[in-house]
């Protein structure tokens, strides 16, 4: 116990935060990114032209289909490898893509999961397609993707883990750093670990307050 | 009010509606009636624009709702549907489901909107019910919030999409009176129905659909006690009759005795002679299997509307000879009390029993 409390000195939280708040950066940024990303894809896949409807299909199998760090990996080393794009940038990008495969499956889902009677009854009352989406589709599809949606963002934080290997200093490599320099891995592991604990239980109740405010379907 | 002119709507190859035209009046009440996969619901969802039909015209209050210019939004918020499945809308409360549209669509304030609301459920009776959700409710209440729903936008014309067909039969009732306490407000309605009871009580008009279109339209009283056409009286008469066929002595009883007392239940025949109905035809046909007198029965219980009594009529093969002229059986004795008049006639197609039973209504 001694030992793990001369282990956490000013410096040690000094560098832990800095790496916290790149990994948060990076959730935050990545999951932003791929919410907006996700409601083009789903609006691509409901489309009536096809070649959208393709394109869209083919960008969630490609994606969700690959190890999110082999496309870090090519979008850093391939893609964005000339234009002089800072790691964290592709690093957002990367997980944006990849959330946004993810969270427009969640999406689709949702909307199929709304009864389209109740549409057809929306609009039936005389509400134009747009208000019957507004008013009846949407926050039912909220309510119901919400729960989803808070285990991606839960997920979407621990693989940014792997954002060592395009040379960003995360929680999780800072963390390792600390353990390979002090040669007490043990305390900074632990550590390491409750915090993701800390900050995935965090995400947990945020998302739990908002459904229970607007998740009163049934 | 509606006048929908040479309507034609086919899926496929398959024709559902062919050059139907119609005219209806402002505060007409019209049930549109027969057989399944007629047309019935694809009409009403042509009328209010869900489902576009191949060709003819459509007016709504002078509207051509057909009219690509036609703000179709605009010419439903003047029309409710009340669907058979309720479809309220399940985020929302009770009252919130009553007022979306008038305040959305309306412009009222929410305390007007409210206001109008209260005022609706206090005519379906689901006042106490304002802040529940619709998942909380039974079918029944449901299905008259979705009326109050339609109610709300104070429209000119209601649709009704077989509304009591997904209901257990205890809530029909309920549902039905909601109905009757609107049709009374002079509110233009089409009540697609399997109802007849209530069409013939409620409707001031009743289309019989056939054939890809209108094939019978007249008051209640034409269509329901002096259909002119072949289908029509077909299906009137069917409405009425029960019919079952027995192949063999091991055949279904309990199906049999289901069916009787759900067809009691149908013209409102009393428990009591629900069962003394069942019990009488249980004897015939068992004493005739039983004794080797028949070994297929075809059997019919019609309902007459003008003195309440039912005919039991059994069409058996077998031997010919009347079973009343027989020994004294137990069950036959129970029989020949119950019933008014006993009639046997034998013919090449078999033996024939009409036995009139009465239902002590009338």
């Amino acid at each position: 116990m001694d030992g793990f409390i001369a282990f956490i000195t000013a410096d040690t939280l000094k560098v832990i935060w800095s790496g916290l708040k790149v990994t948060l950066l990076i959730t935050a940024a990545g999951l932003l990114l791929g919410t907006l990303l996700a409601a083009l894809l789903c609006a691509a896949s409901r489309s009536k032209i096809i070649v959208l409807r393709v394109a869209e299909k083919a960008f969630s199998v490609v994606v969700r289909g690959t190890p999110v760090l082999m496309l870090l990996l090519l979008l850093f080393y391939v893609v964005f490898a000339r234009t002089g794009m800072s790691a964290i940038m592709v690093a957002i990008i990367g997980f944006g893509l990849n959330t946004a495969a993810h969270v427009s499956e969640i999406m689709k889902s949702a909307l199929m999961a709304v009864d389209a009677g109740q549409v057809k009854a929306a609009r039936t009352l005389g509400f134009s397609a747009w208000q019957a989406f507004w008013y009846v589709t949407f926050p039912q599809a909220v309510a119901f993707a919400l729960p989803m949606y808070r285990n991606a963002t839960i997920n979407l934080l621990q693989w940014t883990s792997v954002v060592g290997y395009v040379t960003i200093s995360d929680l999780t490599r800072v963390i390792n750093q600390l353990g390979a320099r002090s040669a007490k891995p043990f305390y900074s592991l632990f550590l390491g670990i409750v915090i993701y604990l800390f900050v995935g239980y965090m995400i947990h109740l945020i998302f739990k307050l908002t459904e229970r405010k607007g998740g009163r379907v049934r | 009010m509606i006048r929908v002119e040479n309507l034609s709507k086919s899926f496929g190859k398959l024709t559902v509606l062919r050059d139907v035209s119609l005219h209806i009046k402002k505060g007409e009440c019209v049930a549109i009636i027969g057989p399944s996969g007629t047309g019935k619901s694809v009409f009403l969802s042509c009328l209010n624009g869900l489902m576009t039909p191949d060709c003819g015209k459509i007016f709504i209050d002078g509207d051509d709702i057909c009219d690509r210019h036609t703000n179709i939004n605009k010419v439903r918020s003047k029309m409710g549907m009340v669907y058979q499945a309720f479809h309220l809308f399940s985020h929302l409360t009770v009252m919130e489901n009553i007022t979306l549209a008038p305040r959305k669509l309306l412009r009222l304030s929410a305390a007007e909107a409210q206001t109008k609301a209260e005022k609706l459920l206090d005519m379906v009776a689901l006042r106490e019910k304002a802040n529940a959700m619709p998942g909380e409710l039974s079918g029944g209440q449901q299905q008259r919030i979705a009326i109050a729903r339609a109610m709300a936008m104070d429209p000119q014309i209601v649709l009704f999409d077989e509304p009591t067909s997904a209901l257990d039969p205890t809530m029909v009732g309920e549902v039905l009176a909601a109905i009757r306490t609107f049709a009374d407000k002079g509110v233009t309605m089409l009540i697609v129905t399997h109802e007849m009871e209530f069409a013939r009580e409620v409707a001031s008009r009743v289309l019989y659909m056939d054939e890809n279109g209108i094939y019978e339209d007249g008051t209640p009283e034409q269509i329901f006690d002096n259909p002119q056409k072949p289908k029509t009286k077909a299906f009137i008469g069917k409405l009425k009759t029960l019919r079952y066929e027995i192949a063999s002595k091991n055949f279904d009883f309990l199906q049999l005795y289901t069916r009787i007392s759900l067809f009691c239940q149908k013209y409102r025949i009393t428990p009591k002679s629900s069962h003394s109905m069942q019990l009488c035809t249980e004897e015939a046909v068992f004493y005739l299997l039983n004794n080797d007198l028949a070994s297929r029965i075809e059997l019919s219980l019609e309902y007459s509307d003008k003195n309440g009594t039912v005919t039991l009529s059994l069409d058996y093969d077998g031997p010919p000879g009347n079973p009343f002229d027989c020994e004294e059986d137990l069950g036959l004795i129970l029989l020949r009390a119950k019933s008014s008049q006993i009639e046997y006639t034998n013919d090449e197609k078999g033996n024939h029993l009409k036995v009139n039973l009465q239902t002590g209504e009338k």
